[in-house]
């Protein structure tokens, strides 16, 4: 049987890789981005394959009800919440913005639990049953040895307490629910000089997301599968 | 003696936090929501610190705050107020306002009043910043269930005490975060095992005895670790 793959935040980085590998595997993609209509990478990443592309804003929950409508009782067998944002330019003690921290919580925090929440009959409903949370070593408090990035840590560190939150409370259903680094990677985000390319970023998370059983859920893991501090 | 600022003065931790301290003939400043409502804070003699209006997601009493300390020095700054949801903290239960109101008030905070106090606090003898955590936000814990918006704000304030405690480490300043125990609290209900008595006196011997090799940790009442 086909398996299927939700992708958030799949216009760019490493979300248009995952959904375009995926895609090329002959998995049946739904891949999800804030404005579809003109994502001409995400069409041609996935053309002539099995893909919907969706509307999603992870911040906007009447968006996810809209696509959990879309959706239906589709077995969703790896959910992939990817959609991020890096918080802004001012995140140092003393010039902290905090509008950019709510706003950064709510699309990488509060946009990670909202769309397991509302897809978490689909996935439960599945085959492989695995959520998977793109997160951060900057977020690794036991890692973290330096100041600054006040709001992009906190987000990330307050994701990682989802992923457990959510494989505690998902466990009795068989959901797996990992909390991955997706490596230092060559994107909008991670910037020109970052040493992993999105293809290879994507191609070691899928397979580390393959490589997961639920034993392994709950777990903080590097993009090759090493188990990280949190 | 030295001087402790306290929010969330009014009651459970807070209020025991002012009682200790100022029994033992230091100055408090308490800061409190609502300082016309009447608290057991109204008998305490705050050995020349003040009762001052601090509903810490308002950024005008801060500010207010700030202005009326001006330049003197607070020895120990205890980040205390918190909240808690009850069974609204559960799967499924819970709105995003409800959530954020807790990382204004956990996290957002603690950042705004150590910014706004950082000075103070650096102009002191000892140098202190306490940010009072939960056992809750431990990643390392295995706590079986979710209580979300507790959980992860607990977690990101912890993220931040470690960030403080380096970007204020230039100065002098060490910044802990503590887990304070099951306490018996108005918040978590008369049937905790811990009074608050017996929390804040072991939280106090930890504080007396921090020195910068410590600033980053998080740390138990008992003053043993707390896994990240």
């Amino acid at each position: 049987m086909t398996s299927c793959v939700l992708v958030t935040g799949a216009n760019r980085g490493i979300g248009l890789r995952l959904a375009g590998q995926y895609a090329a595997d002959g998995w049946r993609v739904h891949a999800c981005c804030r404005d579809p209509g003109n994502r001409a990478d995400l069409r041609q990443a996935v053309a002539g394959h099995d893909a919907v592309v969706h509307a999603l804003d992870v911040g906007d929950r009447r968006s996810i009800d809209a696509l959990k409508a879309e959706l239906g009782d589709e077995p969703i067998d790896v959910l992939i919440n990817n959609a991020g944002v890096g918080g802004g330019d001012r995140q140092t003690f003393g010039d902290i913005d905090y509008e950019a921290w709510e706003e950064t919580i709510r699309i990488n925090t509060f946009g990670p639990y909202r769309v397991s929440e509302a897809l978490a009959d689909n996935v439960a409903g599945s085959e492989k049953r695995t959520i998977a949370n793109i997160s951060s070593r900057m977020g690794s408090i036991a890692e973290c040895d330096e100041g600054g990035e006040s709001i992009y840590r906190s987000s990330k560190t307050a994701l990682n307490m989802v992923s457990l939150d959510l494989a505690y409370d998902l466990k009795a259903r068989g959901v797996t629910v990992l909390a991955l680094h997706p490596g230092w990677v060559r994107t909008d985000m991670g910037g020109a000089e970052a040493p992993i390319t999105p293809e290879d970023a994507a191609a070691a998370l899928r397979r580390t997301i393959a490589a997961a059983t639920f034993a392994d859920s709950g777990s903080f893991l590097d993009y090759d599968g090493t188990r990280l501090p949190w | 003696m030295p001087t402790a600022l306290v929010t969330g003065a009014n009651r459970g931790i807070g209020l025991e936090f002012v009682r200790q301290y100022t029994a033992e003939g230091w100055t408090v400043h308490a800061g409190v929501r609502d300082p016309d409502a009447g608290s057991a804070l109204d008998g305490l003699d705050l050995k020349g610190g003040s009762v001052h209006r601090l509903d810490v997601e308002n950024r005008d009493h801060i500010a207010a705050l700030a202005g009326r300390l001006d330049s003197r020095p607070i020895d120990l700054l205890i980040n205390n107020a918190g909240m808690w949801l009850g069974d609204d903290e559960r799967y499924g239960r819970f709105s995003d306002e409800q959530w954020m109101q807790e990382f204004r008030v956990h996290v957002f905070a603690t950042m705004a009043i150590c910014e706004a106090l950082v000075d103070n606090v650096a102009a002191s003898q000892r140098k202190l910043i306490v940010n009072i955590s939960s056992a809750f936000g431990s990643l390392g814990l295995d706590r079986g269930i979710g209580d979300y918006p507790y959980d992860t704000s607990k977690a990101a304030l912890n993220m931040i005490t470690k960030g403080l405690a380096h970007d204020l480490g230039e100065r002098g300043i060490t910044v802990i975060c503590f887990s304070p125990g099951h306490v018996a609290t108005d918040m978590s209900g008369p049937a905790a095992p811990l009074s608050p008595e017996q929390s804040i006196s072991g939280m106090r011997r930890v504080i007396g005895r921090l020195d910068g090799r410590q600033s980053g940790t998080f740390i138990h009442y008992n003053g043993e670790p707390v896994p990240w």
